[in-house]
């Protein structure tokens, strides 16, 4: 039996839905003697900055329950940098690259874009609207947009771009007058309605939303009374935020039209097949990479055995196609 | 660097809580460096999620070994494990210890940098040159690894190994040591065997005695100068704690004395991919940097114009050159 596992993000058409998250993938070439990067759908950089970035003091991870801490901090060489030292290397590939890039105001996440469109190789954007890691917020360090929002939202500070729906359409509008490839806006958990927030991404124009990034965890050493992380918080990523990412997958697919990508503790094909049935057109695989270097290709063969065993030929048949009623 | 599904040949109780584990693989072991790691998935469930990282203890052809301390859940279950049973096993990773010219090539070294004098101070360096080997804890089986390979590349008594721990029973690889012929100095915190205290604290005095040594043969012999000697004569590798790791490299820059530690930080991959076993190291000039992130994909770091940066531990490391280090 024929099985299509294609399926489309914006403008990108992938071969499969499965794409590999940022931040856990380094930049690709780490994983080469590992598995056939080949066989991915795409692969999402590492998080560029316009200048590089030193990243945060260790202790940067701490494992727990079925879950994984982590605080680096953006650490990574700048958006030059990969374009000359890194860029080259995944143009061979043949695969979709999506560059996911973060800044501290609007005209930054421009600047990247900007650079990254002259560069070349690049078929798509995830703007990194929810890094838990870096600290946001202070006027004097950076640009106009945070103060801003700040000061509006005085009780509670915003943290980060993805906790208010008027930062997330000024940074998704100003990336988007910049370029015509897959725009996607990256979205963290730790909001009270990520229906809106995936709403207030469409509205701007982005092509897909992607969730969730990690949640804000924090895990404390009782002897010392210390946060284990020097960063004290951290970003709490792997199995045991899965239920949460597919009840949040679900909830801003049925508030949007655009494609959601699905991400959050996808072990193996089952689990991705959760994400798809909520509603996904695609998902992400991160902290399994660090367990099992080729998890995200064995789940492109594994969702497409489940698909013969189901007799479904074409993944659109699973995509949305939760019982809910 | 290969993934495979390893047997377990051995998993042998050595101290208390203490175990070593052999498995199967002529791909791992056979590339498997002194210093370097492999990344051992102690259960395939959810938790304990990550696999755990161990130095080499050996390598042979077609079997490698381990030494562990159960900590936690995952050394708990790995103590679990019996002769038959299958492991994850990811490695060889990182770089391990460097032998370099100044250690077994004293001749050549010496040529190149004072001609005429070169036989005699060869000969001399010779008779006193020596590796010093100083382990804590689970920092041992790295040092065992390396003393396998250095026996076979100069005299055993030459080889001073330094083990610290908290009791005699803690003493690991102690008789593994004394069989190569390497010379031993103990100390144990509770004074059950060897001296009581801190191994640091006869490593200094060792080295102390030894330097005292260069200095009165050099009164005799002016024709080099004593940094050259002093570089060629002694040079130290160690891996235990990180306090302890600390002192040593405080002593090695006390007496001037060549130091390579291998770290122990949390760790995630293994392999580069989530740069989370940061290290803060000293900034090198830009100029090398370039060159490095050239060669090495791994260090991807930066703040050109900052004074320190974070290196990562599994793929720079994890061994350091103890001067590069900035200790908290």
């Amino acid at each position: 039996m024929e099985i299509n596992l294609e399926t489309k993000i914006g403008k990108l058409k992938l071969k499969n839905p499965v794409l590999v998250a940022s931040g856990t993938f380094g930049y690709a070439k780490e994983f080469e003697p590992l598995m056939d990067l080949k066989r991915l759908g795409g692969i999402v950089t590492k998080t560029l900055t316009v200048k590089p970035r030193l990243g945060n003091p260790p202790p940067r991870i701490v494992e727990t329950p079925s879950g994984l801490l982590n605080a680096i901090g953006l650490q990574n060489v700048g958006v030059d940098a990969f374009v000359k030292e890194k860029l080259p290397y995944l143009k061979k590939l043949k695969v979709p690259i999506i560059a996911s890039v973060m800044g501290y105001s609007a005209e930054e996440f421009v600047r990247c874009v900007d650079t990254l469109e002259k560069a070349g190789g690049i078929d798509g954007f995830e703007l990194n609207l929810s890094c838990p890691n870096v600290p946001y917020g202070s006027k004097s360090r950076f640009g106009s947009s945070f103060a801003k929002a700040s000061e509006d939202a005085s009780a509670h500070a915003v943290r980060m771009f993805a906790h208010d729906e008027r930062l997330i359409e000024e940074v998704v509008s100003a990336a988007r007058k910049w370029t015509a490839k897959t725009l996607i806006a990256k979205l963290g958990p730790d909001v009270s309605d990520i229906g809106k927030m995936a709403q207030a991404a469409e509205a701007a124009g982005a092509d897909a939303v992607s969730l969730i990034n990690t949640f804000i965890a924090m895990v404390i050493d009782v002897k010392s009374r210390r946060p284990v992380l020097a960063n004290k918080t951290g970003g709490l990523s792997g199995p045991c935020i899965r239920p949460i990412a597919v009840a949040m997958t679900w909830e801003a697919a049925k508030n949007v039209k655009i494609p959601v990508i699905g991400i959050g503790g996808i072990m193996n094909a089952r689990d991705a097949l959760e994400f798809l049935i909520a509603g996904a057109s695609a998902i992400q695989v991160g902290t399994a990479n660090f367990i099992n270097p080729s998890a995200s290709t064995e789940i492109v063969r594994g969702i497409g055995d489940f698909m013969k065993k189901e007799k479904i030929k074409n993944l659109k048949e699973i995509i949305g196609s939760l019982k809910d009623s | 660097m290969v993934r495979e599904k390893c047997v377990v040949l051995e998993n042998k109780k050595v101290a208390p809580g203490h175990f070593v584990l052999t498995c199967a693989s002529r791909a791992i072991s056979k590339n498997a460096r002194p210093g370097q790691f492999a990344q051992i998935l102690c259960e395939e469930s959810t938790d304990p999620l990550l696999p755990r990282p161990f130095s080499f203890l050996t390598a042979a052809q077609n079997h490698f070994s381990v030494l562990y301390h159960v900590v936690g859940k995952g050394t708990g279950s790995l103590a679990q494990k019996k002769k038959g049973d299958f492991l994850w096993v990811l490695g060889p990773l990182g770089n391990g210890f460097t032998l370099g010219r100044e250690t077994f090539d004293e001749g050549r070294r010496t040529k190149d940098e004072g001609r005429g004098t070169a036989q005699t101070v060869s000969s001399i360096v010779h008779r006193s040159s020596s590796i010093v080997l100083v382990g804590g804890g689970v920092g041992i089986p790295p040092l065992y690894h390396l003393a396998q390979l250095l026996v076979k590349k100069m005299k055993p008594e030459n080889i001073h190994v330094f083990l610290g721990a908290r009791d005699k029973s803690l003493l690991l690889c102690e008789k593994e040591f004394k069989k190569l012929g390497a010379e031993l100095h103990l100390a144990t915190d509770d004074g059950s065997k060897g001296k009581k205290g801190f191994v640091t604290g006869i490593l200094e005095e060792f080295i102390q005695g030894r330097q005292k040594t260069v200095v009165s043969s050099q009164e005799k012999q002016k024709a080099y100068p004593s940094t050259v000697y002093r570089l060629l004569s002694t040079k130290i590798y160690a891996c235990g704690p990180t306090p302890m790791l600390k002192a040593i490299s405080l002593v090695s820059q006390k007496y001037e004395v060549p130091c390579e530690v291998s770290v122990e930080v949390p760790m995630a991959c293994g392999f580069g991919a989530c740069i989370g076993c940061a290290i803060k190291v000293r900034s090198q000039k830009t100029e090398d940097r370039r060159q490095k992130l050239q060669k090495n994909l791994s260090s991807d770091v930066c703040h050109l114009s900052s004074e320190h940066r974070y290196a990562i531990a599994c793929t720079e490391g994890p061994v350091f050159q103890a001067k590069d280090i900035l200790w908290k």
